[in-house]
């Protein structure tokens, strides 16, 4: 538009790398390795000034939105090449899938599909065809977000994530990786490699609900996992998680501990959604209220259990 | 950093110099001379920058450039033949599944793949739309474009395709 003098003045103030309305990606050296040694190796050298990465589709917005600052010479570290992190492996009672595996993997493997239906429902409602087919679950855990879709699915399902450093590998329960809002428990020099997943047992069942403002490609608004076990009528190893209702997603210890024992009756299961809703104090942000939120999240607990109830019964 | 890009788009080998932290959308765009990969949203919501990486839907704009060394990168200039637009195009037009056509290279690439995999499985609304969920299209609608995948899709089974 011309300014008042008739100047296209916003032509020639325009920065010369040709970006319009976002910043440009900072100067950065790649790296692909393609073995763990070549991936620690390159850990060690660079020291504080990497970034790592895998599908790169939270990483190249946060970087251009300007939520993420980096000094020049950043040495991005992509380890979406690295074989031995490109594989679901199906071993006795857990799947171990590697931290480069797509979504779209993922979503697509029979083995997820027999043994974690729960997570490819997740999967399945997450972004679009062309994100799932580049992104990653170790990405999604990694970036900490309190609506990452895949965190409630991986709560209920007891998963553990392997962290690999310098001194070696430890495991730790998905439930004590988070810590806040894009936050975790990794500090630098540490590399998610592995989540590991028990398999759902026969008389389990495990169900996967959200709600965003659009069905596809949206950030939930609330997400809601729950996972039961069925012993001679009544409840047990309840698990029930909710994202994007408090800093971290989290696990809602007063409602399993009030459905365990019980059996899936309509007054029972209208009891768990309120107890679950009492337990959350979600915020109000620019995707919705805390009421809402609330609402939202007694609903989709109570849905959650109903589709359990579904299977097991 | 500059540095070699080895790859093969739309089918020939290429060589470009990129910068390591250029995206994939930038280069194809700047350097490749592919335009019909169109720069939107540059954070995967609307899916305009589509193109198929290894025979799979990706967004451009979220994929790095140096991460496709070796790697196979099609664009909507490549389903051109001999200056003659692919059947998937012509029954975009004769379903009037564009208007302006900005959307349009994405939506082509992401329905190509779709009709490569589908086979002989004759694809439904259901499906088209759940795989077309990352493209937007702020003209037409969906329907015609919907009723486009479909009509390519027959063209296909009837033989008339690349």
């Amino acid at each position: 538009m011309p300014d008042t003098n008739g100047n296209r003045a916003t032509m020639t103030t325009r920065p010369a790398n040709n970006f319009i309305g976002s910043r440009a990606m900072p100067e950065l050296v790649y790296h692909a390795p393609e073995t763990m040694q070549a991936l620690m190796d390159l850990i060690r050298t660079h020291g504080p000034s990497i970034k790592i990465v895998a599908g790169c589709t939270d990483f190249i917005p946060s970087v251009r939105t300007g939520r993420w600052r980096f000094d020049p010479e950043l040495h991005v570290i992509d380890i979406s090449k690295v074989t031995a992190l490109n594989r679901i492996e199906n071993q006795k009672d857990i799947l171990k899938i590697g931290a480069g595996v797509t979504l779209t993997r993922i979503l697509t493997s029979p083995e997820i599909q027999a043994f974690c239906p729960v997570l490819a429902r997740a999967v399945e409602q997450m972004a679009s065809l062309q994100v799932r087919n580049t992104a990653t679950m170790g990405g999604n855990l990694c970036m900490a977000s309190p609506a990452a879709d895949t965190a409630p699915p991986l709560l209920v399902s007891d998963a553990r994530v392997v962290i690999q450093d310098a001194q070696g590998e430890t495991t730790v329960p998905v439930v004590d990786f988070f810590t806040g809002p894009g936050q975790s428990i990794l500090t630098p020099g540490q590399v998610l490699t592995h989540t590991c997943i028990p398999k759902i047992r026969a008389n389990e069942s495990a169900g996967f609900r959200k709600i965003g403002t659009r069905t596809a490609v949206i950030i939930s608004v609330v997400s809601a996992a729950v996972k039961i076990g069925m012993n001679n009528g009544v409840c047990e190893n309840v698990r029930i998680a909710l994202g994007s209702v408090a800093p971290t997603p989290l696990r809602l210890a007063e409602a399993e501990q009030f459905l365990t024992g019980k059996t899936l009756d309509d007054p029972v299961i209208e009891k768990c959604g309120k107890v679950a809703a009492d337990a959350i104090l979600p915020i109000t942000d620019l995707r919705a209220s805390a009421d809402y939120r609330k609402d939202v999240a007694k609903t989709l607990v109570k849905r959650c259990i109903m589709d359990c109830r579904e299977v097991l019964k | 950093m500059k540095i070699p890009l080895t790859f093969v788009l739309n089918n020939q080998e290429t060589t470009l110099e990129i910068d390591s932290w250029q995206t994939l959308l930038e280069v194809l765009r700047n350097q490749g001379g592919m335009t019909s990969v169109h720069r939107s949203c540059e954070e995967g919501e609307c899916g305009a920058c589509t193109v198929l990486l290894n025979n799979e839907p990706v967004n451009a704009c979220l994929v790095l450039a140096a991460s496709v060394q070796g790697a196979s990168v099609m664009t909507s200039e490549g389903l051109v033949k001999n200056a003659t637009p692919h059947p998937l195009m012509k029954a975009f037009t004769d379903e009037l599944g564009i208007q302006c056509g900005f959307c349009t290279p994405g939506m082509l690439m992401n329905a190509y793949a779709l009709i490569q995999k589908a086979g002989d499985t004759v694809l439904t609304d259901a499906v088209i739309r759940k795989t077309l969920e990352g493209n937007l299209c702020r003209c037409t609608g969906y329907v015609n474009i919907v009723k486009s995948v479909k009509a390519a899709q027959k063209s296909k089974l009837a033989g008339e395709w690349w």
